[in-house]
């Protein structure tokens, strides 16, 4: 049922060798614009059940293991789905030592399809945009020989020796490219001027204000990845906006709209498919049709209403209602429902192993993970100490304190803001 | 019920041991039968149960107890809540017109007037049900649908693939319609069949107490037909009619919150 991941999608370019993502526009090596290479079969994001991650960075070391199997559980876990899981490769990145420059997409497995490529590899801040902290002694400050540089990189290679921020996205672009991998940007104008990466980073408000804010990509191994700058005003986010972004398929091109003005942070779903999710904090209030994120699960719930005669006098025949006042759906498919779980009582508890609604198969839920409780007629949703966290989708708009965790396509982000 | 006599006042059947009728307190101990009480009609309406191959319709009551009878001596026969010869004015789950017994060919049939809640007929061998359709166990209205074909990540018109949860195949899924309509409960199968009672099977029913222990199961073939059997209940399992259908003597049928035996003679 699972496609192997083999396939990874590496595209060589034509002009100067180097492997590159698949969904680069740009090559890594010499700039040279990337066709999209006629792939046979698929043009398909990885697969589901794979690319998907949340792990926030406080994730406890019990939950470090996730990537690799859900933990077993004798007695609740029925066999099939979990074999489906079985290969789930979010750790099995290192498989592949690590090539500095080139490899670094590559080896990354399938997280390749879903984050940005580290472009400095062996840092964990490879792309963190505000912290282009001198890695120096670590060695991908020396990187791999590059294949055969085309003239226009010799032409312009500028001296800088730890990367140089590109102007236009904020990601580290290894020394010796003459474009930006993520964007395509052309580098030596600005890197030529720069003496170093800090001076780079330090002179760059000159060009543009200084961002306030920035949504930081959270790895799966909780690390920090990328970051997308937020000015003062709107900032557009979508597959079509931003390196950050451009290479998940669960984004809409024009996803989300971040404002940020003086009262702080407010983002707004731009009728995305996929929605914007934020983590909860304390109590959220439900509203019947929100949606929730608990792991992998991606749940429905609705208030189920007290029947009411039609027209001509006539009930609806069905079940006695026992006392549901509210139903949990699974959303398998767009307008695809799978298990539906009715809420009754005070409060019912969402878990892998202990709970009233169990999802055995999920490794990415918690033990107890949430809870939906009924009080004086309303309805809450509240995280229980799961380790990764409980989402409920943006209704229109939100706003979002600084710290903020953010689901958005595939990835996971935390949003911060002065 | 054997031996039961019939009330001379209101037409009810009344155990042969009873001396006044459960339902008019009619005496039918034998001493008044021959009374002038007695209304002619009834002594016509008695006879025309007589008629070969005429049948009758027995609100079934509470541990089967039989109610009221109608004798269904026309070609056709309304049942609803405010139309027809057959009245229910105090069934909400009846529609105004809900159900009509028509005679074709010497042979009984129900037909579905377009009632909102339709006609369930209590099955006696395995019975082909379709996607969607919906039976009665015990105080459960259920609804069987097949999954539909995995077509894989299809994106939308702006090429956004569709993020959803993690897929577990299942042939077919149960669905609990409460009153109302709403929908309660939705269990996915996990092989080829789905069993159905009050503990021990794949969906229990803890609470209802009409339904037996094993009471009935849902299976699906490999080329996705589906089959409701039962598993020898005591209540029985229903399932809804779509089309019209030929009653035989001793079937039951749901008609609203009625249950009705028939008897053809």
């Amino acid at each position: 049922m699972l496609p192997t991941l083999k396939g990874d999608l590496v595209i060589t370019c034509s002009r100067c060798g180097k492997e590159n993502q698949d969904h680069y526009k740009f090559c890594l090596g010499c700039g040279n614009e990337i066709k999209p290479a006629p792939k046979p079969a698929t043009r398909e994001p990885a697969p589901l059940e794979t690319a998907r991650t949340i792990l926030p960075p406080e994730a406890k070391p019990a939950v470090g293991s996730l990537g690799n199997e859900p933990t077993p559980l004798p007695t609740l876990s029925p066999p099939a789905p979990g074999k489906s899981k079985g290969g789930i490769p979010w750790n099995d990145s290192p498989k592949m030592p690590i090539t500095p420059s080139n490899g670094g997409g590559v080896a990354s497995g399938i997280l390749g399809a879903a984050t940005p490529p580290p472009l400095t590899p062996g840092s964990t801040d490879a792309g963190n945009w505000a912290a282009p902290r001198p890695v120096s002694g670590t060695p991908q400050a020396q990187p791999a020989p590059v294949p055969t540089p085309s003239p226009a990189v010799v032409a312009s290679a500028p001296a800088a020796v730890e990367g140089t921020p590109c102007p236009n996205c904020g990601r580290m672009v290894p020394p010796g490219f003459a474009f930006c991998g993520a964007c395509g940007t052309r580098m030596n104008a600005a890197a030529a001027a720069a003496p170093s990466p800090r001076t780079m980073y330090m002179s760059a408000p000159a060009a543009a204000p200084v961002p306030r804010g920035r949504i930081i990509l959270i790895r799966p191994d909780g690390s920090e990845g990328g970051a997308h700058p937020l000015h003062d005003g709107e900032n557009l986010v979508g597959r079509s906006q931003g390196s950050l972004f451009e290479g998940d398929l669960y984004l809409s091109p024009r996803h989300a709209e971040f404002q940020l003005g003086p009262q702080g942070l407010v983002v707004k779903d731009l009728r995305s498919l996929n929605g914007v999710f934020v983590k909860i904090l304390g109590e959220e209030p439900l509203e019947s049709g929100d949606v929730i994120r608990i792991g992998q699960e991606l749940l429905r719930f609705e208030i189920i209403a007290p029947p009411t005669p039609l027209e001509d006098g006539t009930e609806v025949a069905g079940t006695p209602n026992p006392g549901f006042w509210g139903r949990l759906s699974v959303v398998v498919g767009r307008d695809v429902d799978g298990s539906a779980f009715p809420l009754f009582g005070d409060a019912i508890v969402m878990g892998r192993e202990r709970g009233d609604i169990l999802f055995p198969e999920d490794g990415y839920v918690s033990g107890t993970h949430a809870r939906i409780s009924l009080r004086d007629g309303r309805v809450y949703l509240a995280d229980v100490g799961s380790s990764n966290g409980t989402f409920l989708r943006v209704r229109g708009e939100r706003s979002l304190p600084t710290g903020s965790f953010i689901l958005m396509g595939q990835q996971l982000f935390r949003a911060e803001y002065k | 019920m054997n031996g039961a006599k019939t009330c001379p006042t209101c037409g009810s059947e009344v155990p042969a041991d009873f001396k006044f009728c459960g339902k008019c307190g009619t005496r039918v101990d034998g001493t008044t039968s021959s009374s002038s009480s007695v209304p002619a009609a009834k002594t016509m309406y008695f006879g025309t149960n007589q008629v070969p191959g005429r049948a009758k319709l027995i609100v079934i009551k509470g541990e089967g107890m039989d109610g009221l009878s109608y004798q269904l001596a026309g070609n056709e026969h309304i049942a609803g809540r405010s139309e027809g010869a057959i009245l229910f004015p105090d069934d909400p789950l009846m529609s105004p017109r809900h159900a009509n017994f028509i005679y074709r060919d010497n042979k009984l049939y129900v037909r579905d007037e377009g009632s909102v809640n339709g006609i369930f007929m209590r099955i006696k061998v395995p019975t082909s049900i379709p996607s969607g359709g919906l039976f009665l166990i015990g105080e459960q209205l259920l609804q069987v649908e097949p999954s539909p074909p995995d077509l894989g990540p299809q994106p939308d018109s702006e090429s956004t693939y569709f993020y959803a949860s993690p897929k577990r195949p299942s042939k077919m899924k149960l669905v609990q319609r409460l009153r109302g309509g709403e929908v309660g409960m939705i269990y996915r199968a996990r092989g080829d069949t789905i069993t159905i009672g009050r503990e021990g099977n794949d969906v229990n029913f803890l609470d209802d107490p009409f339904i037996s222990g094993r009471h009935a199961q849902l299976a699906i073939s490999a080329d996705g037909q589906m089959t409701l059997t039962d598993l020898g209940s005591k209540n029985g399992t229903f399932i809804r009619l779509g089309d019209e259908t030929q009653l035989a003597h001793g079937d039951y049928v749901f008609l609203g919150q009625q249950l009705l035996r028939v008897e053809i003679a």
